[in-house]
C-alpha cells in the first residue's frame, strides 16, 4: 500500500488533469433532461379542458384550486365549464404527476423546465393567466401518444391542442372497436390530424347502429 | 549600520536604509528599512495564501474532472477576495463560556509562524530579510510555535470537540517534528553551515538528488505539520465538526485559513530553498526571484496533487507513519550522510561536485530500498475472517433444512 | 546604541510582566501562556547578547516543547482553574522572596562580568554565535573577517570554537551523560504506558 500503489494513485489523478471536465456551466448551458422529465411548470390546454376538476380531486396535497361557472358550451358532451380560477401552488407541489394521470381529456401535462424558482412564496403559485400564456412544451410523462410520436419537449416545437390527445392515436380507437390496425402504432404524424369526434366517428363500426338502436328504444 | 550586520547584504534593505538615513537618525532608519521589508513579506504571505487557495480550488477541481470556481473575475481569480470579504462581513461569534483573550489571540498566534518563517528565506542573490547563521534551526523553532497556537485555539473554545481536535493536532505536530529535524540535519551536514544562503550556494547538485530520503521525509513531515490531507485529522472536515477551529467565525476564521494556506506557501519556499536550489537557475543574478517563484509553484502543485489523491489517514496510522516509517528513514539518512561526508570530504573540508554525485547515487539506492523495506513493515496486514457459526445454532442450517 | 537599549527595555518589561503574571494570574492556562511569553522574551535577550544559536534553541525547546508539556499537564488535571488557596504562609513567603530578590540584584550588579581574558572572551563569543562549523565553506572566511577576527590565528580559533567541536571534544562526558538521561526518560515513559 505504501509503495508503488501510492505512485499509481498519483498517476491516475494526474491523468485526470488531461481529461475534459464534466461540468455544465449553468446559466450558459443546461443539462439535457429526458422527455418524460416532470418539470415544474404545467402545460394546460384550455381548449381541451372541461373544468371537471379531476386533477384537483386527485392531487394528494390539495394544491390545485379550481373555480368554475357554467358556460353553456358543448352541451351535447355535457357542458364544458368556464374556468375562472385555476391555481397550482408549486411551492408545495411534489410533481408526482397524479393530476396529469387523472385528466380524462389530456388537457393537463407536466412541464419540461426546472427554473420556476421565485423570491417569495406568494409568487410560487401558477395562475390561470400564466397557464394560458406559457409556451407549451408538454412532457411525455404518462402520455404515450406523445412518446410514440417521438416528441421531445426540450427540442421540439410547442404543440397545438389538436396534436396532444389520445384521439389522434388512431390505433387506440381501432383496438377499442376490435379491428386490427393496418399500420404500426405511432405512425400518425402529428401535423395533419383533424379532430376526431369519438361519438360520431364513422371508424367505429357499429356506432351508427347503436345510435340508431337507441333512437328506436322508447 | 556596519558591514557586519546581517542585514547589510540585502540590497533593498540597504537602499531603504540609506534613503531614510538622509533625513532620519541611524536607528530609526534601521527600523524603517526593516519595516519596509517586513511589510513586503507579510503581504507576500497573505497574497500568496490567496493565490494558493485559488490555485488549489481550481486544480483540485481539474483533478476531480470538474471546473473549480470560475464565476468571479476572469477565470474566477477574484474568488479568494470574495471569500475574504464574505468572512469579514460575517458575524464574529465568541462563545459565552470561552476564554475571550486567548480566543482572540489564538488565530494571531497561528498566523505568526507562517510569516516569521519567511524572515530567513533567500529569494534571490543576497536577498533575505535576515541571513541568520542558524537559519535552518530558526525555521524548525518557528514551526514548533504553531503547536502552542493550536492548543490555545482548542482550549479557549471550551468545546470538547475542539479540544479533541487540538490535542490530536498537537500530537501529530510534535510527532512529526522529530523526523523533520533529523532529515534537515542531513542537509546541514552536506552544506556545512546552517545558514540558508549557504545552503543555496552549496547546491551545485540540488539536494533533491543528493538527499532524496531527506526530501521525502521532509515533504511528508511538513504536510503533517501543516495539517494537510492526508494528515489532517486535526481538521478532519468530515469528522469532529471542524476540529480546533469549530468555534471560529468571521475574521478569526479568515486568519486561521490564511495561516494554514500561508503556511503551505511558506513551507514550499523552505523546501525550494533547502532542496531544490532556491533561486539558482540560468541568469540567476537577475532572474533569481523568477526561478524561485517557479519552483515554489512546482512544490505547491505537488502539495495540491497529494491532497487530491490520497484519503485521510487515521490517527493511529498517522502515528505509525511518523514513528515507525519516517523516523527510521531519517535516522538512516542521517547515518549514511554522515558516513559519506566523513569519507568524501577533502582535507579542507569541502565537498566537490563529483562527491555530491557519488552521494546522489548511494542515497538514491538507499532511499528506494529503505522506503520499500519500511513501507512493507508498517503495512497493515488484514486477513478476512471466515465467519464460523456457533455449533447447534440455526445459523448453520442450509436453506430448507429442518432440525 | 539607542535601538538596542529600547529593545532591551521593552523585552525586560515584557519578561518581568509576564513572569509576574505567571504567578499571579488565577487561570492556570493563561499562566502557562504567559510562561511561553517569558520564554520568548528570554530568547530575545539571547539575541541581544549575540547568541543567536542559543536564542533559537531556547524557542525550539522551551516554547515549542516544554510549554506544550506543561499545557498538556494542565489539560489532563481536573479543577485547575481556581488559583492559589489562601494559606498561613503568605506573609513569610513574601518577605523571604523580597530578601532573595535583594540578594540576587546585589550580586548581579556587583559582579564584574568581564572577567575572561581577551582570547577566551573572543572564543566564548565565537561559541555563542556559531553553531556548526564542520566544513569550511567559502562564505566563512569573509564572515569571520566581518565579525572582527582579523588574523589567521583568530580565524582558526573561531573556526574551532564551534559548539559542536566543544561538545564532542572538551565536554564529551556531560554530553554522553545527558543522552543516557534522555534514554532513561524514554524507557520510563514506555514503562508507564505499557498495557497491563
Amino acid at each position: 500500500m505504501y509503495g508503488t500503489g501510492m505512485a499509481k494513485g498519483l498517476l491516475v489523478t494526474l491523468k485526470n488533469l488531461t481529461k475534459r471536465p464534466f461540468t455544465v456551466q449553468y446559466p450558459e448551458e443546461r443539462l439535457k433532461q429526458h422527455p418524460r422529465f416532470r418539470g415544474e411548470e404545467f402545460v394546460w390546454y384550455e381548449e381541451r379542458c372541461t373544468g371537471c376538476a379531476s386533477c384537483a380531486k386527485f392531487c394528494p396535497l390539495g394544491i390545485i384550486k379550481i373555480v368554475t361557472s357554467p358556460s353553456e358550451t358543448a352541451p351535447a358532451q355535457g357542458d364544458k365549464y368556464r374556468l375562472e380560477v385555476f391555481d397550482i401552488e408549486i411551492a408545495r407541489c411534489m410533481f408526482c404527476g397524479l393530476c396529469v394521470e387523472a385528466c380524462p381529456y389530456d388537457a393537463l401535462f407536466m412541464g419540461s423546465g426546472f427554473e420556476q424558482g421565485q423570491y417569495s412564496r406568494k409568487e410560487m403559485v401558477i395562475g390561470i393567466d400564466q397557464l394560458r400564456q406559457a409556451e407549451k412544451h408538454p412532457s411525455t410523462f404518462f402520455r404515450p401518444q406523445l412518446e410514440s410520436a417521438g416528441y421531445n419537449p426540450h427540442q421540439g416545437q410547442p404543440l397545438h391542442w389538436k396534436d396532444v390527445g389520445r384521439e389522434s392515436w388512431r390505433w387506440h380507437q381501432q383496438e377499442k372497436a376490435g379491428m386490427r390496425l393496418e399500420s404500426a402504432p405511432g405512425s400518425g404524424n402529428l401535423d395533419s390530424i383533424e379532430a376526431v369526434d369519438d361519438l360520431n366517428s364513422p371508424d367505429l363500426g357499429g356506432t351508427a347502429e347503436a345510435s340508431g338502436a337507441s333512437e328506436q328504444t322508447p | 549600520m556596519s558591514p557586519d550586520n546581517v542585514l547589510y547584504g540585502t540590497p533593498l534593505y540597504r537602499f531603504v536604509y540609506e534613503l531614510a538615513g538622509m533625513v532620519l537618525p541611524c536607528w530609526i532608519s534601521y527600523v524603517a528599512a526593516g519595516l519596509v521589508i517586513m511589510f513586503i513579506l507579510v503581504n507576500a504571505v497573505l497574497m500568496g495564501a490567496a493565490v494558493f487557495v485559488f490555485a488549489e480550488r481550481r486544480l483540485i477541481g481539474r483533478f476531480h474532472n470538474r471546473v473549480g470556481p470560475n464565476r468571479w473575475g476572469p477565470f474566477g481569480t477574484f474568488q479568494p477576495f470574495a471569500d475574504v470579504l464574505k468572512l469579514i462581513f460575517k458575524e464574529d461569534i465568541t462563545p459565552a463560556t470561552a476564554d475571550k483573550i486567548v480566543f482572540l489571540a489564538a488565530p494571531i498566534a497561528m498566523l505568526a509562524p507562517a510569516i516569521l518563517m519567511l524572515a530567513v528565506v533567500p529569494f534571490a542573490k543576497n536577498t533575505a530579510l535576515a541571513d541568520l547563521n542558524v537559519g535552518v534551526l530558526y525555521i524548525l523553532a518557528v514551526t514548533s510555535l504553531s503547536s502552542v497556537a493550536i492548543l490555545m485555539a482548542g482550549w479557549s473554545s471550551n468545546n470538547r470537540y475542539a479540544m479533541f481536535g487540538a490535542a490530536r493536532g498537537v500530537a501529530v505536530l510534535i510527532s512529526y517534528e522529530v523526523p523533520v529535524v533529523l532529515c534537515l540535519l542531513g542537509v546541514v551536514l552536506v552544506t556545512g553551515s546552517m545558514s540558508m544562503a549557504d545552503v543555496v550556494e552549496a547546491q551545485a547538485v540540488p539536494f533533491l538528488l543528493v538527499q532524496p530520503l531527506a526530501l521525502f521525509v521532509f515533504l511528508a513531515g511538513v504536510s503533517a505539520e501543516l495539517n494537510r490531507t492526508p494528515f489532517d485529522v486535526a481538521e478532519a472536515e468530515s469528522e469532529l465538526v471542524a476540529g480546533y477551529h469549530t468555534e471560529y467565525s468571521g475574521v478569526k476564521f479568515a486568519l486561521i485559513q490564511a495561516a494554514e494556506f500561508g503556511g503551505v506557501v511558506t513551507a514550499s519556499m523552505v523546501v525550494v530553498t533547502l532542496f531544490l536550489g532556491g533561486w539558482a537557475g540560468p541568469l540567476a543574478d537577475y532572474l533569481g526571484w523568477f526561478w524561485f517563484l517557479l519552483k515554489v509553484g512546482a512544490v505547491a502543485f505537488i502539495f495540491i496533487w497529494v491532497r487530491a489523491t490520497y484519503p485521510r489517514l487515521r490517527i493511529d496510522q498517522l502515528m505509525a507513519f511518523a514513528w515507525k516509517f519516517l523516523l527510521p528513514l531519517s535516522l538512516i539518512n542521517l547515518f549514511a550522510t554522515a558516513l559519506e561526508v566523513f569519507f568524501l570530504r577533502d582535507s579542507q573540508g569541502v565537498l566537490a561536485t563529483n562527491d555530491l554525485w557519488i552521494m546522489t547515487g548511494i542515497n538514491l539506492a538507499l532511499g528506494v530500498g529503505c522506503i520499500a523495506l519500511f513501507g512493507g513493515m508498517i503495512r497493515e496486514k488484514i486477513r478476512p475472517v471466515r465467519w464460523q457459526p456457533a455449533a447447534g445454532s440455526t445459523a448453520s442450517l442450509t436453506v430448507g433444512e429442518v432440525t | 546604541m539607542l535601538f538596542q537599549d529600547i529593545v532591551f527595555w521593552v523585552l525586560s518589561v515584557l519578561a518581568i510582566g509576564a513572569s509576574l503574571g505567571v504567578v499571579l494570574v488565577k487561570d492556570l492556562f493563561r499562566a502557562a501562556l504567559l510562561l511561553v511569553v517569558v520564554f520568548i522574551a528570554v530568547a530575545g535577550f539571547f539575541v541581544l547578547l549575540s547568541a543567536e544559536f542559543l536564542a533559537v534553541v531556547q524557542v525550539l525547546i522551551y516554547a515549542g516543547a516544554i510549554a506544550i508539556l506543561i499545557i498538556f499537564a494542565i489539560m489532563l488535571t481536573r479543577d485547575v482553574q481556581h488559583g492559589n488557596l489562601p494559606n498561613r504562609f503568605q506573609i513569610p513567603a513574601a518577605t523571604l522572596a523580597a530578601v532573595l530578590l535583594a540578594v540576587l540584584v546585589a550580586v548581579a550588579v556587583d559582579t564584574k562580568w568581564d572577567l575572561l581574558a581577551g582570547q577566551a572572551q573572543s572564543r566564548a563569543q565565537a561559541v555563542q554565535t556559531s553553531a556548526v562549523r564542520t566544513l569550511e565553506s567559502p562564505g566563512d572566511l569573509a564572515g569571520l573577517e566581518r565579525a572582527g577576527f582579523a588574523t589567521e590565528d583568530e580565524r582558526t580559533a573561531a573556526q574551532e570554537a564551534g559548539l559542536a567541536d566543544l561538545l564532542i571534544g572538551d565536554f564529551v562526558l556531560p554530553f554522553e551523560v545527558v543522552s543516557l538521561l534522555l534514554l532513561a526518560a524514554v524507557i520510563g515513559a514506555l514503562a508507564l504506558v505499557r498495557p497491563r
